[in-house]
């Protein structure tokens, strides 16, 4: 009788595992699925096997994974010591696949990722410390910084961009608007822009990291820093995108839109102006030829403030550290450097490279002008929950679950937890 | 050696066939649900993953997170969604099963449509419905505009109520054609012959109803019930892909919170914690579940 109540209860939880199996056990199917993608596999056969690199990455756009393709075949080519591979990680996975593996040991040589992220890994001590292995001198400050974790410098940026205004010129000349350059005219001219079916201003404000990115500009442009949201600034930030949301001139809907659902709404004309990323221009330019758009410096309070995305290399300790450091010297070399920015539409990290960038592209040009007022996020290890704090706030606001002041009340006492 | 062959005789010999499937059982579910027990016992985050010191914490995450207002949320949220769509999808697959079992031209070729929505990915339910659900372009609130019956868009799921309310419509309708077909198998099982004598006897169609066929599909229906509510308890994909989680944490389940606190903002034995909520309480209902079951095998 006992030994049949055991066995009923190890059943149980048998199928309740089973059950929850599903959750659990998915990685291991994603990652022979990514393994189909892996690429530049070209010069494998000849390479040994302590020659090869492989590096994760996660741009799911065509483009950018044909610049990386590309990239990684003419170091194949050039050489036969090493051997790299690339394998896609789904951007919505990378962090936990990243978690996975530096538990389990199953780590790839080289990573690509997003810089906010970068200090978090680095203090897991995942990542090769590369101090004067490689020259940063003529790289952007904000860019480096996000690399950099107790004055060691734990990767090199790949390449930098930041958020710009977009507008609908069409739209703007109808409603006989200028361009905005500060927030009471942006706020005047979305809503004069918005109607029934279109919304003056869209900019992705998901409850991640994504909306983190979108917002902060706004704080910024105030005067504050990521860690003030409690004051009289980070109010002003939270009680203007709150005004945007309830005089109708942006759709609450944002907080379900990523930046590239905001991007679908403008190039539909669902939006007549979007806060956005340059790595879209070429799908917008695809997919409505016929929209006339153009691009601005997000418009400012008190001061210009743009946020600095971008992805950085990091070298995994352990790994194949010296063939990946090999790759690094080529794909950081100015050659190379040029070829990846200019068809990823990227901005290069490195300033001298980024002045020479664009010289006929005028929409480029303005973010490479925006460049300079970038700030990076972080670098804090526990910035997720800075941001996760930050997101929760104007989700708050502008679903108007809490007003601007209790929201920065909320968001402040967990700051103050995490940064002493 | 005599010793292992009499061991083997009879009854024992079943040890053998079923060693397979117990230690694939043990490598692959045993494990990492011990591993994730021990996780919750101790402060793994971000710094010391790799690191391996880590320290051993007792039950403190388990307090934090039932202090965790967010985690609380999560609770509520998956009994009340697990509950709402058991009750609802419970009864309308019941209705369509007596609808279907009545033989009509086509009644068969209908009921197999009606399994569509249990086969089509989550992930591709979950968007379709996000589209149904969006404020300006949503196809519902176009609908409710061109009948009169709002004057305003409804913003789905951007509002916490409304966002729940369309989560558990997109369960329901995937769960459905589960109930459907589990009772339909049910009803097929009950001798027509019951039916027959209980129309001559005079019986109306109610009384059938709650004196014939309730009583004799009742292991059917406690089935269903039962691993409809596992099935509906840990939900994730759905809610990851509609709302993930939102508006400001308002629809999230244990599943998606667990997987933010672990894989968004690197806090494993909490996340770990969470989960492990999560599996006691589908355990519990698997004990109850294996209880019925078992007594009326032995029945």
């Amino acid at each position: 009788m006992k030994l049949k109540k055991v066995a009923a209860l190890s059943l149980a939880t048998v199928m309740v595992a089973g059950m929850l199996a599903g959750c659990g056990n998915s990685p291991a199917a994603e990652e022979s699925t990514g393994a189909a993608e892996q690429t530049g596999a070209e010069g494998e056969e000849t390479a040994s096997a302590e020659g090869d690199v492989t590096i994760w990455y996660y741009w799911e756009n065509e483009g950018h994974q044909k610049a990386l393709d590309e990239l990684i075949k003419g170091y194949n080519d050039s050489q036969d010591e090493v051997a790299v591979q690339a394998k896609y990680v789904p951007f919505a996975d990378f962090k936990k696949q990243l978690s996975i593996g530096a538990s389990a040991d199953e780590l790839p040589d080289l990573v690509i990722l997003d810089n906010p992220d970068h200090a978090s890994y680095a203090s897991m001590g995942i990542f090769a410390d590369i101090t004067g292995k490689f020259d940063v001198s003529s790289y952007y400050d904000g860019p480096v910084a996000s690399c950099t974790l107790d004055e060691k410098l734990y990767g090199v940026p790949f390449g930098s961009n930041c958020l710009g205004l977009y507008y609908n010129e069409d739209m703007l000349n109808e409603a006989g608007c200028t361009v905005p350059t500060t927030w009471d005219e942006l706020k005047e001219t979305a809503e004069k822009l918005s109607t029934d079916s279109v919304s003056g201003l869209a900019f992705c404000s998901l409850q991640n990291e994504e909306g983190t990115f979108n917002f902060m500009p706004w704080v910024w442009s105030t005067g504050a820093t990521s860690y003030e949201m409690n004051t009289e600034n980070g109010v002003k930030a939270l009680t203007f995108v709150k005004d945007l949301v309830d005089s109708g001139a942006m759709s609450k809907e944002c907080i379900n839109w990523t930046q590239g659902d905001v991007m679908n709404q403008f190039i539909s004309g669902n939006a007549a102006m979007m806060i956005n990323g340059p790595w879209q221009i070429a799908t917008m330019r695809e997919e409505a030829p016929d929209l006339k758009w153009n691009v601005a410096l997000i418009p400012k309070d008190a001061q210009n403030a743009s946020a600095l995305g971008g992805e950085n290399y990091a070298v995994i300790a352990g790994g194949n550290e010296e063939g990946a450091l090999k790759f690094l010297e080529y794909a950081t070399s100015d050659e190379q450097v040029n070829f990846m920015m200019n068809t990823m539409g990227y901005i290069s990290a490195d300033k001298s490279i980024a002045e020479t960038q664009f010289a006929d592209d005028p929409i480029m040009k303005v973010f490479v002008e925006e460049m300079q007022y970038a700030q990076a996020r972080g670098p804090l290890p526990e910035w997720p929950d800075v941001s996760d704090a930050i997101s929760l706030a104007f989700n708050e606001v502008m679903t108007g679950s809490a007003t601007p002041e209790e929201a920065a009340a909320t968001a402040q006492s967990t700051i103050d937890e995490i940064v002493q | 050696m005599k010793s292992v062959k009499k061991f083997f005789q009879y009854d024992n010999i079943g040890l053998l066939f079923v060693l397979p499937a117990f230690l694939y059982m043990l490598v692959f579910v045993g494990y990492p649900i011990i591993d994730n027990i021990i996780l919750s016992f101790q402060n793994v985050t971000v710094k010391n993953l790799v690191s391996g010191s880590r320290d051993f914490v007792g039950l403190k995450n388990y307090f934090d997170i039932f202090k965790d207002q967010v985690f609380i949320k999560a609770l509520w949220n998956t009994l009340f969604f697990t509950v709402s769509c058991l009750v609802i999808q419970f009864i309308i697959g019941f209705g369509l099963a007596l609808f279907f079992c009545k033989n009509f031209k086509f009644a068969k070729a209908v009921r197999g449509l009606l399994m569509m929505p249990w086969m089509i990915p989550i992930t591709v339910t979950a968007l379709i419905f996000k589209f149904i659900f969006g404020t300006d372009v949503g196809i519902l609130n176009y609908i409710l505009q061109s009948f009169g019956l709002i004057q305003q868009n409804i913003e789905w799921l951007t509002t916490a109520n409304t966002a729940m309310f369309a989560i558990i419509c997109a369960n329901i309708w995937i769960g459905i054609p589960f109930n459907m077909i589990l009772i339909s198998t049910g009803l097929t099982t009950i001798p027509k012959e019951l039916y027959e004598s209980a129309s001559i006897d005079g019986s109306g169609k109610l009384n059938t109803f709650i004196k014939i066929t309730l009583p004799l599909l009742k292991p059917t229906i406690e089935s269903v019930l039962i691993l409809g509510f596992i099935y509906t308890f840990k939900v994730f994909d759905l809610v990851y892909v509609m709302t993930s989680g939102g508006p400001v944490n308002s629809t999230h389940m244990l599943s998606t919170y667990s997987y933010k606190l672990s894989f968004e903002m690197f806090k494993y034995s909490k996340g770990s914690a969470v989960a492990n909520v999560l599996l006691v309480i589908l355990l519990v209902i698997s004990i109850l579940y294996l209880r019925t079951t078992t007594k009326e095998e032995d029945a």
